[in-house]
């Protein structure tokens, strides 16, 4: 559930201050302006959009239900510094994949500094708790993941593909994440029946957790658009272009 | 600003060559006057976008005001900046091209109150952000972008860009980019799926319904 969130997350930070205010009757001209480079300006196929939909309305009823609300409780209970704690850690214990595929893309810097900011973060920082990897020592976190090294080696981005739970993707990011869940250790060291319940307590307790800090996120989708489907599909897409053009700086 | 004659009173006026002294005093004025008309009209696309936005600042800071009167006056303030036509037209994508003028014209109507109604709504949550103008870039001849972000209390600033065309001189928004996700290219997707789906009149439809819900009175 963690990444359903996280992918609509950029979607749907529209600032307070978006005035739009209009009426103006410039005559229409035959070209169209310029759009940044990285933007997706064109349509999307979405191939298996029968699918995608039935799946995107199941998360947003299982939002809904459940998420939202025990998120909303648990946010009631646990004070702001104290969630962003537990984000922080779950974001060092999830560092694998980010010092991996930086490696794979050859960058070797922020690799380094990923490596660097798990050890001083799981240390000095109290198990991850704390960031004096950023705050003390202004080593920031380079976010990657094998959906972007994927799409760094040439591989286009395939149909959007909605899975249960688990949120937006588009196949290669699927595949993308697939690989990167592989990475983490914990089914490598214990038998399953102990990891299975533990690695699924730790994807609920992130998910809750990650929720709890962005309460009104649907609200903002949902107050702008009119088609919410396409606005979380392009949200995604346009993110996604987004993250591969900073990775390949 | 320099008093120019205790200019020259202090360069001794008597002790000195008089063309010197006039040759500075000439340098002085156009200096002084060439700085104040930049100040005064910096038409520039980030200047542009500066005015409208401090503006648009001052008016959600004003703790006195009324919510329905900031929405008018916010209105008034942004209406001759934001180019409606084009952002429509754009949001369209091909569709545009299969509509009459007159349909045209009344998505454009419709798209306005549909915007207005969404953002201005939101004017209450305003909590004295502020916001820092970083640089503009040239997209190409009379187009630019604006970037800038928007400080917020507990939380990390948002990046917001404008990307402006130049119409009669002056600069107009055509769209706006918010964490680095267009708005119109969001629209444009949502905009395809619900003509493909349903058809024209139904995007009208549910733009006009969810203007409605959203309860802000339309400019009319």
């Amino acid at each position: 559930m963690g990444r359903i969130v996280k992918g609509k997350k950029s979607s749907v930070i529209i600032a307070a201050l978006a005035m739009f205010s209009f009426a103006s009757p410039a005559l229409a001209q035959d070209k169209m302006p310029p759009h940044p480079p990285g933007e997706n300006s064109q349509v999307y196929s979405d191939p298996l959009a029968g699918f995608n939909e039935k799946m995107f309305w199941f998360n947003l009823k299982l939002d809904h239900y459940v998420l939202h609300p025990v998120a909303s409780g648990y946010a009631a209970i646990a004070p702001t510094p104290v969630r962003e704690s537990v984000g922080r850690f779950f974001n060092n214990v999830n560092f694998i994949p980010r010092f991996v595929n930086n490696t794979l893309q050859l960058k070797l810097p922020q690799a380094g500094g990923e490596l660097a900011r798990f050890g001083i973060n799981s240390t000095v920082g109290v198990a991850g708790f704390f960031d004096p990897a950023d705050h003390w020592f202004g080593l920031k976190q380079s976010d990657n993941d094998l959906g972007l090294t994927f799409g760094r080696w040439g591989i286009g981005n395939g149909p959007y593909l909605v899975l249960p739970f688990l949120g937006p993707f588009t196949v290669r990011d699927a595949v993308g994440f697939a690989g990167d869940s592989a990475m983490w250790p914990l089914p490598y060291f214990v038998p399953w029946y102990v990891s299975l319940p533990t690695d699924a307590g730790k994807a609920v307790m992130e998910a809750v957790n990650y929720r709890s800090l962005h309460l009104d996120l649907f609200e903002q989708v949902d107050r702008y658009a009119v088609d919410l489907y396409g606005a979380v599909q392009d949200g995604y897409m346009q993110r996604r272009a987004h993250a591969l053009k900073e990775v390949e700086q | 600003m320099e008093d120019n004659s205790e200019v020259l009173m202090n360069y001794g006026i008597d002790k000195k060559p008089k063309l010197l002294v006039i040759a500075l005093a000439c340098t002085l004025l156009i200096a002084t006057f060439a700085s104040r008309s930049l100040a005064a009209t910096d038409t520039s696309a980030l200047g542009t976008t500066q005015q409208f936005v401090n503006q648009a600042l001052q008016i959600l800071g004003n703790k006195q005001m009324p919510i329905p009167q900031k929405q008018a006056q916010l209105r008034t303030l942004m209406e001759p900046r934001f180019d409606f036509t084009e952002m429509s037209r754009s949001a369209l994508g091909y569709h545009w091209k299969t509509l009459t003028p007159d349909q045209r014209a009344n998505f454009t109507a419709v798209f306005k109150s549909f915007m207005e109604a969404a953002y201005l709504s939101k004017i209450g949550d305003y909590a004295g952000q502020t916001v820092d103008f970083l640089k503009q870039t040239s997209l190409g001849d009379g187009y630019a972008q604006v970037f800038t972000k928007i400080n917020q209390a507990t939380k990390p600033p948002i990046p917001v860009n404008y990307l402006l065309e130049q119409k009669d001189g002056s600069w107009m928004v055509y769209d706006v980019t918010v964490e680095n996700i267009s708005i119109i290219a969001n629209y444009r997707n949502q905009f395809n799926r619900v003509i493909n789906e349903n058809g024209f009149d139904k995007l009208l439809a549910d733009l006009k319904a969810k203007q409605q819900q959203l309860g802000v009175s339309a400019a009319g």
